[in-house]
């Protein structure tokens, strides 16, 4: 346990970077690091010996992230003129404008294609690897990915060129 | 030769064998066009990842820090206790489970459940269960979504029916340090199912931003799939709800 405790203080740095290619809000991302942690942790025996652990924690953190964004979901419905003037002050205010374009860019995309650009384009993740976290073929993993290009190449213009 | 999107997508990630990616450099050097779609895929591909290296150089949260190195390092990050016997009836819950809830019940809402000559306890410990008492009971019986009083010592959050039968409600507790959690309707009381210190400043006191959101910390948030049936009630529902007095 000891030693799982340190590779997760190793592995903090990029599941933060993961976080926040899929929230805007720092603040959000590190919720759900947080969360990831303290699952990861609970459910440790679960975890199958071959697995690689970035990717096991990446699986939860993006799991957690989904089941937010449906409760989020339900709690919009319910909420939703009262939030929508907070949103406006997130926390992305220390932000690099370069990362907050792209986020920007990022938050446009259906949430099946972003996870698949941040473990791929943001983490540099293989396809393979992608997949096995998100539990589809490459083949979907392929298809969301050049959808998710051609959107982030027309919203971000010339990238870079 | 032809090379569709998704390929020079495959060959600009590294994905592709070193046959395939042979023949893309052979056709693209003789090709500018190819060349050029070659070229936006790696920036694309750069960009994206040039844009979010920063954050590996930030100072990591202490409360991340303690999350994974587990408790004791730091106490004031938010702990989430299961104060439910999930998937067990109640009444055979070992006695084990019961005690360690009182322990952690104990260490983490000793100030609330202390006993004093000032209003009464929030909390109340009672055979192994946490019941809501004094304000938070008041609240969660009497007070609705839609309708909230500014200053109101307790937050309501959702109400939903449960799966197992009878109605539930999320909360955030207003007192010294943030307490948010999930209490369901047991015949005459409110049972405290999950509970988390929040690291969220009462009152919204950081800025004024993200009160609502941070009302509900994930760690809560993400146990309400577990005991939601359905969708949270609307403001009518819930106010019926009330109107029934919550029966089931």
């Amino acid at each position: 346990m000891q030693e799982l405790r340190e590779e997760l203080v190793a592995l903090l740095p990029r599941l933060r970077r993961f976080a926040r290619a899929l929230t805007r809000n720092a603040h959000d991302a590190d919720d759900l690091v947080q969360l990831a942690l303290e699952r990861a942790l609970a459910h440790a025996a679960q975890r199958r010996p071959e697995m690689q652990l970035a990717g096991w924690v990446f699986g939860i953190l993006r799991n957690a992230w989904v089941d937010e964004q449906r409760a989020r979901g339900r709690r919009a419905r319910l909420f939703a003129p009262e939030e929508s003037g907070e949103k406006v002050a997130d926390a992305s205010g220390s932000a690099a404008p370069e990362m907050l374009a792209v986020q920007e860019a990022l938050e446009r995309l259906p949430e099946e294609q972003r996870v698949v650009v941040a473990l791929v384009l943001v983490e540099g993740l293989s396809y393979k690897e992608a997949a096995h976290i998100i539990e589809v073929p490459i083949g979907t993993v392929t298809s969301r990915l050049a959808r998710a290009r051609e959107t982030l190449q027309s919203l971000l213009g010339a990238a870079g060129a | 030769m032809t090379f569709s999107d998704e390929t020079l997508m495959a060959y600009a990630d590294g994905e592709l064998d070193a046959a395939t990616r042979m023949a893309i450099e052979a056709a693209a050097a003789a090709d500018p066009p190819l060349a050029q779609r070659i070229a936006r895929h790696r920036a694309l591909r750069a960009r994206l990842h040039a844009a979010f290296e920063p954050v590996l150089e930030e100072p990591l949260p202490q409360r991340l820090l303690a999350a994974a190195r587990g408790p004791g390092e730091d106490q004031r990050t938010h702990k989430v206790i299961s104060l439910a016997a999930r998937r067990q009836p109640r009444w055979s819950w070992p006695e084990w489970s019961a005690m360690a809830a009182s322990l952690l019940v104990g260490v983490l809402l000793g100030p609330w459940l202390l006993k004093s000559a000032a209003p009464p306890a929030p909390l109340d410990v009672s055979g192994g269960r946490v019941l809501a008492s004094g304000a938070l009971a008041h609240a969660l019986s009497q007070q609705l979504a839609s309708n909230q009083p500014r200053a109101a010592p307790v937050t309501i959050g959702i109400s939903f029916r449960a799966k197992r039968g009878g109605y539930c409600r999320t909360f955030v507790l207003h007192q010294g340090q943030s307490l948010a959690g999930l209490a369901c309707r047991e015949g005459p009381s409110w049972q405290v199912m999950t509970l988390a210190q929040s690291t969220a400043s009462p009152q919204g006191a950081a800025g004024g931003y993200r009160q609502a959101a941070s009302a509900l910390p994930p760690a809560v948030a993400g146990t309400l799939d577990e005991y939601m049936e359905g969708e949270p009630l609307d403001a009518a529902a819930e106010a019926a709800a009330r109107a029934h007095g919550w029966s089931p």
